[in-house]
Protein backbone atom coordinates (compact mmCIF):
# COMPACT_ATOMS: atom_id res chain seq x y z
CA UNK A 1 0.00 0.00 0.00
CA UNK A 2 1.66 3.47 -1.08
CA UNK A 3 0.96 6.22 1.02
CA UNK A 4 -1.61 8.79 0.30
CA UNK A 5 0.60 11.32 -0.77
CA UNK A 6 2.75 9.43 -2.94
CA UNK A 7 0.26 8.32 -4.81
CA UNK A 8 -1.16 12.01 -5.60
CA UNK A 9 1.94 12.78 -6.62
CA UNK A 10 2.81 10.42 -8.94
CA UNK A 11 -1.08 11.24 -9.99
CA UNK A 12 -0.07 14.83 -10.70
CA UNK A 13 3.60 14.34 -11.84
CA UNK A 14 2.20 12.73 -15.13
CA UNK A 15 0.58 15.92 -16.13
CA UNK A 16 3.87 18.36 -14.99
CA UNK A 17 5.61 17.28 -17.91
CA UNK A 18 9.09 16.95 -15.82
CA UNK A 19 8.30 20.75 -14.10
CA UNK A 20 8.91 20.81 -10.61
CA UNK A 21 5.26 20.20 -8.82
CA UNK A 22 5.10 23.94 -7.18
CA UNK A 23 1.55 25.10 -6.42
CA UNK A 24 1.30 26.81 -9.47
CA UNK A 25 2.01 24.31 -11.88
CA UNK A 26 -0.25 21.96 -10.10
CA UNK A 27 -3.25 23.88 -10.21
CA UNK A 28 -2.80 25.02 -14.03
CA UNK A 29 -2.52 20.87 -14.05
CA UNK A 30 -5.40 20.29 -12.23
CA UNK A 31 -7.85 23.33 -13.87
CA UNK A 32 -6.36 22.18 -17.56
CA UNK A 33 -6.81 18.27 -17.21
CA UNK A 34 -10.35 16.57 -16.32
CA UNK A 35 -9.08 13.64 -16.42
CA UNK A 36 -6.48 14.74 -13.48
CA UNK A 37 -9.85 16.06 -11.29
CA UNK A 38 -11.73 12.97 -11.90
CA UNK A 39 -8.86 10.63 -10.87
CA UNK A 40 -8.68 12.90 -7.37
CA UNK A 41 -11.74 12.58 -6.64
CA UNK A 42 -11.84 8.38 -7.29
CA UNK A 43 -8.52 9.01 -4.86
CA UNK A 44 -10.42 11.00 -2.27
CA UNK A 45 -13.40 7.77 -2.49
CA UNK A 46 -10.43 5.34 -1.94
CA UNK A 47 -8.89 7.42 1.00
CA UNK A 48 -12.90 7.32 2.74
CA UNK A 49 -12.95 3.23 2.59
CA UNK A 50 -9.35 3.27 4.04
CA UNK A 51 -10.81 5.65 6.94
CA UNK A 52 -13.89 2.91 7.31
CA UNK A 53 -11.77 0.73 8.74
CA UNK A 54 -10.47 2.66 11.66
CA UNK A 55 -12.14 4.09 14.25
CA UNK A 56 -10.44 7.37 15.31
CA UNK A 57 -11.17 8.47 11.93
CA UNK A 58 -15.07 8.07 11.81
CA UNK A 59 -15.49 11.34 12.46
CA UNK A 60 -13.91 12.61 9.54
CA UNK A 61 -16.56 10.38 7.17
CA UNK A 62 -18.97 12.80 8.13
CA UNK A 63 -18.65 15.48 6.09
CA UNK A 64 -16.11 13.47 3.40
CA UNK A 65 -18.99 10.90 2.43
CA UNK A 66 -20.97 13.58 0.97
CA UNK A 67 -18.55 15.70 -0.56
CA UNK A 68 -17.03 12.50 -1.96
CA UNK A 69 -20.49 11.81 -3.55
CA UNK A 70 -21.25 15.08 -4.75
CA UNK A 71 -18.21 15.32 -6.32
CA UNK A 72 -18.16 11.92 -7.90
CA UNK A 73 -21.71 12.75 -9.44
CA UNK A 74 -20.01 15.83 -10.53
CA UNK A 75 -17.01 14.63 -12.43
CA UNK A 76 -19.74 11.48 -13.97
CA UNK A 77 -21.72 13.76 -14.83
CA UNK A 78 -20.22 16.85 -16.50
CA UNK A 79 -16.93 14.79 -17.46
CA UNK A 80 -18.65 11.26 -18.16
CA UNK A 81 -15.64 9.69 -16.58
CA UNK A 82 -16.51 6.80 -14.40
CA UNK A 83 -13.92 5.77 -12.26
CA UNK A 84 -16.05 3.32 -9.89
CA UNK A 85 -14.56 2.20 -6.53
CA UNK A 86 -14.55 -1.40 -7.34
CA UNK A 87 -11.56 -0.88 -9.38
CA UNK A 88 -7.95 -0.77 -7.95
CA UNK A 89 -6.08 1.75 -9.82
CA UNK A 90 -2.16 1.98 -8.97
CA UNK A 91 -0.21 5.28 -8.40
CA UNK A 92 0.16 7.22 -11.20
CA UNK A 93 -2.92 6.98 -13.28
CA UNK A 94 -3.72 9.56 -16.49
CA UNK A 95 -7.14 10.16 -17.91
CA UNK A 96 -5.82 11.42 -21.37
CA UNK A 97 -9.46 13.08 -22.14
CA UNK A 98 -13.31 13.35 -21.04
CA UNK A 99 -16.04 11.97 -22.47
CA UNK A 100 -17.14 8.06 -22.13
CA UNK A 101 -14.32 6.70 -20.06
CA UNK A 102 -15.34 3.66 -17.65
CA UNK A 103 -13.01 2.00 -15.24
CA UNK A 104 -14.96 -0.64 -12.73
CA UNK A 105 -14.11 -3.97 -10.91
CA UNK A 106 -10.51 -4.40 -11.97
CA UNK A 107 -6.90 -4.04 -11.55
CA UNK A 108 -4.50 -1.39 -12.89
CA UNK A 109 -1.10 -1.32 -11.96
CA UNK A 110 0.87 1.71 -11.84
CA UNK A 111 1.54 4.23 -15.07
CA UNK A 112 -1.53 3.07 -16.70
CA UNK A 113 -2.94 5.87 -19.34
CA UNK A 114 -6.36 5.14 -21.15
CA UNK A 115 -7.37 7.77 -23.83
CA UNK A 116 -11.31 8.38 -24.52
CA UNK A 117 -14.28 6.67 -24.69
CA UNK A 118 -12.24 3.49 -22.61
CA UNK A 119 -13.92 0.73 -21.14
CA UNK A 120 -11.62 -1.26 -18.43
CA UNK A 121 -13.64 -4.05 -16.51
CA UNK A 122 -17.45 -4.07 -16.86
CA UNK A 123 -19.83 -3.24 -13.59
CA UNK A 124 -21.96 -6.46 -14.36
CA UNK A 125 -19.02 -9.01 -14.43
CA UNK A 126 -18.15 -11.28 -11.86
CA UNK A 127 -14.47 -10.75 -12.95
CA UNK A 128 -12.48 -7.75 -14.24
CA UNK A 129 -9.34 -7.56 -15.92
CA UNK A 130 -5.84 -7.63 -14.33
CA UNK A 131 -4.03 -4.58 -16.32
CA UNK A 132 0.21 -4.58 -15.20
CA UNK A 133 2.42 -1.52 -14.98
CA UNK A 134 3.43 0.98 -17.24
CA UNK A 135 0.21 0.00 -19.95
CA UNK A 136 -1.21 2.32 -22.39
CA UNK A 137 -4.70 2.03 -23.45
CA UNK A 138 -5.89 4.07 -26.65
CA UNK A 139 -9.24 5.58 -27.00
CA UNK A 140 -12.44 3.75 -28.03
CA UNK A 141 -10.61 0.53 -26.25
CA UNK A 142 -12.30 -2.25 -24.60
CA UNK A 143 -10.56 -4.18 -21.81
CA UNK A 144 -13.75 -6.07 -20.76
CA UNK A 145 -13.26 -9.95 -19.79
CA UNK A 146 -11.26 -11.50 -17.25
CA UNK A 147 -8.07 -11.25 -18.53
CA UNK A 148 -4.83 -10.36 -17.88
CA UNK A 149 -2.65 -8.06 -19.52
CA UNK A 150 0.85 -7.73 -18.98
CA UNK A 151 3.13 -5.08 -18.21
CA UNK A 152 4.04 -2.32 -20.11
CA UNK A 153 1.57 -3.40 -23.30
CA UNK A 154 0.03 -0.99 -25.74
CA UNK A 155 -3.81 -1.58 -26.59
CA UNK A 156 -4.05 0.65 -29.50
CA UNK A 157 -7.22 3.09 -30.37
CA UNK A 158 -10.55 1.29 -30.99
CA UNK A 159 -8.84 -2.31 -29.75
CA UNK A 160 -11.06 -5.15 -28.12
CA UNK A 161 -9.02 -7.28 -25.37
CA UNK A 162 -10.28 -10.26 -25.65
CA UNK A 163 -7.32 -12.61 -24.48
CA UNK A 164 -4.55 -12.54 -22.79
CA UNK A 165 -2.21 -10.24 -23.32
CA UNK A 166 2.00 -10.52 -22.86
CA UNK A 167 4.07 -7.91 -21.09
CA UNK A 168 5.59 -5.01 -23.54
CA UNK A 169 2.93 -7.03 -26.92
CA UNK A 170 1.36 -4.12 -29.10
CA UNK A 171 -2.38 -4.89 -29.43
CA UNK A 172 -4.25 -3.39 -32.76
CA UNK A 173 -7.68 -4.66 -34.21
CA UNK A 174 -11.17 -6.21 -33.08
CA UNK A 175 -10.82 -8.88 -31.92
CA UNK A 176 -7.77 -7.59 -30.58
CA UNK A 177 -4.54 -9.48 -31.88
CA UNK A 178 -0.73 -8.74 -31.03
CA UNK A 179 0.60 -7.45 -33.53
CA UNK A 180 4.69 -7.19 -32.11
CA UNK A 181 6.41 -8.03 -28.73
CA UNK A 182 9.14 -5.90 -27.17
CA UNK A 183 7.04 -2.24 -28.19
CA UNK A 184 8.24 0.19 -25.74
CA UNK A 185 5.32 2.56 -25.00
CA UNK A 186 7.40 5.14 -23.53
CA UNK A 187 8.02 7.21 -26.30
CA UNK A 188 4.05 7.69 -26.22
CA UNK A 189 3.05 7.89 -22.22
CA UNK A 190 2.97 11.29 -21.05
CA UNK A 191 6.50 12.19 -19.45
CA UNK A 192 6.85 11.55 -15.49
CA UNK B 1 -36.86 30.15 -45.87
CA UNK B 2 -34.12 32.00 -46.38
CA UNK B 3 -32.50 34.60 -44.40
CA UNK B 4 -31.87 38.15 -46.11
CA UNK B 5 -27.78 38.96 -45.45
CA UNK B 6 -29.00 42.59 -44.30
CA UNK B 7 -30.43 41.29 -40.87
CA UNK B 8 -27.04 40.50 -39.67
CA UNK B 9 -24.63 42.92 -38.53
CA UNK B 10 -22.33 43.43 -40.84
CA UNK B 11 -18.46 44.18 -39.32
CA UNK B 12 -15.67 46.17 -40.63
CA UNK B 13 -13.85 43.75 -39.17
CA UNK B 14 -12.67 40.96 -41.94
CA UNK B 15 -12.01 38.41 -39.40
CA UNK B 16 -14.93 38.47 -37.92
CA UNK B 17 -17.16 38.85 -40.75
CA UNK B 18 -15.34 35.49 -41.86
CA UNK B 19 -16.11 34.22 -38.40
CA UNK B 20 -20.06 35.45 -38.56
CA UNK B 21 -20.40 34.07 -41.83
CA UNK B 22 -19.29 30.85 -41.12
CA UNK B 23 -21.63 30.91 -38.14
CA UNK B 24 -24.56 31.51 -40.40
CA UNK B 25 -23.06 28.92 -42.93
CA UNK B 26 -23.77 26.56 -39.92
CA UNK B 27 -26.97 27.58 -39.04
CA UNK B 28 -28.45 27.22 -42.75
CA UNK B 29 -26.81 23.53 -42.53
CA UNK B 30 -28.20 22.65 -39.20
CA UNK B 31 -31.96 23.58 -40.17
CA UNK B 32 -31.50 21.77 -43.18
CA UNK B 33 -30.49 18.73 -41.74
CA UNK B 34 -32.93 18.41 -38.65
CA UNK B 35 -35.51 19.81 -40.36
CA UNK B 36 -35.87 18.86 -43.81
CA UNK B 37 -38.93 19.81 -44.42
CA UNK B 38 -38.30 23.48 -43.37
CA UNK B 39 -39.45 25.27 -40.41
CA UNK B 40 -40.96 28.64 -39.05
CA UNK B 41 -38.34 30.96 -38.03
CA UNK B 42 -39.31 30.28 -33.78
CA UNK B 43 -38.90 26.63 -34.32
CA UNK B 44 -35.76 27.37 -36.26
CA UNK B 45 -34.46 29.60 -33.12
CA UNK B 46 -34.86 26.64 -30.48
CA UNK B 47 -33.59 24.46 -32.17
CA UNK B 48 -30.56 25.94 -32.80
CA UNK B 49 -30.44 27.57 -29.34
CA UNK B 50 -31.13 23.98 -27.83
CA UNK B 51 -28.35 21.76 -30.30
CA UNK B 52 -25.17 20.67 -28.27
CA UNK B 53 -23.16 20.52 -31.97
CA UNK B 54 -23.90 23.79 -33.01
CA UNK B 55 -22.90 25.41 -29.38
CA UNK B 56 -19.13 23.59 -29.88
CA UNK B 57 -18.62 24.22 -32.98
CA UNK B 58 -19.50 28.23 -32.26
CA UNK B 59 -17.52 28.34 -29.36
CA UNK B 60 -14.28 26.96 -31.28
CA UNK B 61 -14.92 29.55 -33.88
CA UNK B 62 -15.00 32.63 -31.72
CA UNK B 63 -12.01 31.46 -29.73
CA UNK B 64 -10.26 31.37 -33.04
CA UNK B 65 -11.70 34.58 -34.15
CA UNK B 66 -11.15 36.10 -30.38
CA UNK B 67 -6.71 34.48 -30.58
CA UNK B 68 -6.78 36.69 -34.06
CA UNK B 69 -8.31 39.48 -32.14
CA UNK B 70 -6.05 39.90 -29.13
CA UNK B 71 -3.16 39.22 -31.23
CA UNK B 72 -4.39 42.58 -33.21
CA UNK B 73 -5.61 44.81 -30.42
CA UNK B 74 -4.06 43.37 -27.21
CA UNK B 75 -6.74 43.48 -23.92
CA UNK B 76 -9.23 45.88 -24.44
CA UNK B 77 -12.79 45.51 -22.27
CA UNK B 78 -13.80 43.87 -25.81
CA UNK B 79 -11.45 41.29 -25.79
CA UNK B 80 -11.95 40.60 -21.79
CA UNK B 81 -16.21 40.38 -22.33
CA UNK B 82 -15.51 38.11 -25.32
CA UNK B 83 -12.86 36.03 -23.16
CA UNK B 84 -15.26 35.66 -20.51
CA UNK B 85 -18.16 34.07 -22.63
CA UNK B 86 -16.02 31.94 -24.18
CA UNK B 87 -15.14 30.58 -20.69
CA UNK B 88 -18.26 30.00 -20.12
CA UNK B 89 -19.11 28.46 -23.33
CA UNK B 90 -16.20 26.22 -23.79
CA UNK B 91 -17.62 25.10 -19.78
CA UNK B 92 -21.25 24.66 -21.37
CA UNK B 93 -19.84 22.76 -24.11
CA UNK B 94 -17.68 20.40 -22.16
CA UNK B 95 -20.34 19.86 -19.58
CA UNK B 96 -22.95 19.59 -21.80
CA UNK B 97 -21.58 17.60 -24.92
CA UNK B 98 -18.19 16.58 -23.45
CA UNK B 99 -16.73 17.68 -26.56
CA UNK B 100 -13.58 19.35 -27.17
CA UNK B 101 -12.81 21.24 -30.43
CA UNK B 102 -9.30 22.18 -30.69
CA UNK B 103 -8.59 25.80 -31.05
CA UNK B 104 -5.57 25.32 -33.75
CA UNK B 105 -7.98 23.67 -36.55
CA UNK B 106 -9.90 25.17 -39.78
CA UNK B 107 -12.63 24.63 -39.74
CA UNK B 108 -14.92 25.52 -42.72
CA UNK B 109 -18.14 27.35 -42.70
CA UNK B 110 -21.16 24.57 -42.93
CA UNK B 111 -20.27 21.94 -41.19
CA UNK B 112 -22.36 19.51 -38.60
CA UNK B 113 -21.11 17.93 -35.53
CA UNK B 114 -23.28 15.38 -33.73
CA UNK B 115 -25.61 17.21 -30.89
CA UNK B 116 -25.20 13.63 -29.06
CA UNK B 117 -21.63 14.86 -28.06
CA UNK B 118 -18.60 12.68 -26.93
CA UNK B 119 -16.35 14.14 -29.78
CA UNK B 120 -12.71 14.56 -29.02
CA UNK B 121 -12.19 16.43 -32.80
CA UNK B 122 -8.92 18.19 -33.99
CA UNK B 123 -8.37 17.69 -37.43
CA UNK B 124 -5.81 20.66 -39.58
CA UNK B 125 -8.53 21.23 -41.69
CA UNK B 126 -12.44 20.22 -42.22
CA UNK B 127 -13.96 20.85 -45.09
CA UNK B 128 -17.30 22.42 -45.83
CA UNK B 129 -20.53 20.73 -46.12
CA UNK B 130 -18.89 17.24 -43.58
CA UNK B 131 -21.03 15.67 -41.34
CA UNK B 132 -19.12 14.13 -37.57
CA UNK B 133 -21.44 11.73 -36.13
CA UNK B 134 -21.30 11.09 -32.57
CA UNK B 135 -18.23 9.51 -30.63
CA UNK B 136 -15.86 10.61 -32.91
CA UNK B 137 -12.06 11.01 -32.21
CA UNK B 138 -10.03 12.39 -34.48
CA UNK B 139 -6.61 13.91 -33.86
CA UNK B 140 -2.87 13.14 -33.61
CA UNK B 141 -0.95 9.82 -33.07
CA UNK B 142 0.14 9.36 -29.37
CA UNK B 143 4.15 9.60 -29.88
CA UNK B 144 3.88 10.87 -34.33
CA UNK B 145 4.44 14.18 -33.89
CA UNK B 146 1.46 16.94 -33.78
CA UNK B 147 0.35 16.57 -37.42
CA UNK B 148 -3.28 15.89 -37.56
CA UNK B 149 -5.38 14.59 -40.27
CA UNK B 150 -7.23 16.81 -43.32
CA UNK B 151 -10.94 16.40 -44.00
CA UNK B 152 -11.81 17.15 -47.17
CA UNK B 153 -15.31 18.49 -48.54
CA UNK B 154 -18.38 16.60 -48.17
CA UNK B 155 -16.99 13.62 -45.64
CA UNK B 156 -19.84 11.88 -44.42
CA UNK B 157 -17.98 10.07 -40.77
CA UNK B 158 -20.47 8.01 -38.84
CA UNK B 159 -20.38 7.24 -34.91
CA UNK B 160 -17.40 5.90 -32.92
CA UNK B 161 -15.16 6.36 -35.80
CA UNK B 162 -11.03 6.76 -35.14
CA UNK B 163 -9.03 8.87 -37.44
CA UNK B 164 -5.46 9.73 -36.22
CA UNK B 165 -1.86 10.76 -38.09
CA UNK B 166 -0.77 12.39 -41.08
CA UNK B 167 -3.23 11.72 -43.10
CA UNK B 168 -6.00 13.18 -45.49
CA UNK B 169 -9.30 12.11 -46.57
CA UNK B 170 -10.47 13.38 -49.82
CA UNK B 171 -13.86 14.96 -51.16
CA UNK B 172 -16.87 12.96 -50.39
CA UNK B 173 -15.41 10.13 -48.73
CA UNK B 174 -17.58 8.43 -46.50
CA UNK B 175 -16.19 6.61 -43.19
CA UNK B 176 -18.70 4.15 -41.97
CA UNK B 177 -19.41 3.92 -38.44
CA UNK B 178 -16.40 1.96 -36.10
CA UNK B 179 -13.89 2.85 -38.43
CA UNK B 180 -10.84 3.04 -36.74
CA UNK B 181 -8.69 4.55 -40.03
CA UNK B 182 -4.38 6.15 -40.26
CA UNK B 183 -4.08 5.78 -43.62
CA UNK B 184 -5.00 8.19 -46.56
CA UNK B 185 -8.79 7.69 -48.41
CA UNK B 186 -8.91 8.85 -51.96
CA UNK B 187 -12.13 11.20 -52.49
CA UNK B 188 -15.55 9.28 -52.98
CA UNK B 189 -14.25 6.55 -51.47
CA UNK B 190 -15.15 4.57 -48.64
CA UNK B 191 -13.67 3.24 -45.74
CA UNK B 192 -14.72 0.61 -43.14
CA UNK B 193 -13.05 -2.11 -40.53
CA UNK B 194 -10.87 -1.94 -37.77
CA UNK B 195 -7.96 -1.13 -38.93
CA UNK B 196 -9.69 0.21 -41.68
CA UNK B 197 -9.84 -0.84 -45.78
CA UNK B 198 -11.14 1.00 -48.56
CA UNK B 199 -14.46 -0.92 -49.14
CA UNK B 200 -16.12 0.56 -52.39
CA UNK B 201 -14.48 3.50 -54.77
CA UNK B 202 -16.79 6.03 -56.30
CA UNK B 203 -19.96 5.87 -54.00
CA UNK B 204 -22.23 8.82 -53.44
CA UNK B 205 -22.92 10.13 -50.19
CA UNK B 206 -25.44 13.26 -51.19
CA UNK B 207 -28.77 10.95 -49.64
CA UNK B 208 -26.51 9.94 -46.96
CA UNK B 209 -25.02 13.74 -45.99
CA UNK B 210 -28.51 14.91 -46.42
CA UNK B 211 -30.06 13.21 -43.36
CA UNK B 212 -28.67 12.38 -39.69
CA UNK B 213 -29.53 8.64 -40.22
CA UNK B 214 -26.52 6.59 -39.44
CA UNK B 215 -28.10 2.82 -40.80
CA UNK B 216 -25.33 2.53 -42.65
CA UNK B 217 -23.18 -0.93 -42.73
CA UNK B 218 -20.89 -2.25 -44.61
CA UNK B 219 -23.37 -5.46 -45.68
CA UNK B 220 -24.66 -2.41 -48.26
CA UNK B 221 -21.26 -2.45 -50.23
CA UNK B 222 -20.96 -6.29 -50.90
CA UNK B 223 -18.17 -6.90 -53.90
CA UNK B 224 -19.69 -6.67 -57.07
CA UNK B 225 -18.88 -10.25 -58.10
CA UNK B 226 -20.67 -11.60 -55.10
CA UNK B 227 -24.09 -9.76 -56.04
CA UNK B 228 -23.54 -10.62 -59.90
CA UNK B 229 -22.94 -14.46 -58.92
CA UNK B 230 -26.36 -14.49 -56.96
Amino acid sequence: MHPFRDVIRADFERWLDGRPMTARNSCSALLRNQGLQAVLVYRFGRQLVWAKRRLWCWPLLVPGVPLYLIAAAVIRGCYGIHLFQSAQIGPGFSVQHFGGVEVANCRLGEGCTVGQQTKVGSKMAAEGPEVGDGVWIGGHAKVLGPVRVGDGATIAPGARVTKAIPARAFVVGDPGRVVFRGYDNRQIQPKS
Amino acid sequence: MSRTPGRWVVSQNRNERVALSAIREDIEFYITLRHPGGCGSLRRFFSCLSSRGLLVLEVQRLMRHYNALRRQIGWTPRTLALKLLLLLGRIMAITLAKSDISETSTLDGGVYLSDHGYLIVGPRRLGRGSLIHQRVTIGAKAGGGPIKPVIGENVWIGPDCIIYGQIEIGDGATILPGTVLSMNVPAHAVAAGNPATIIAREFDNAALRQSLRTDIDRAQFASPCIRSGT
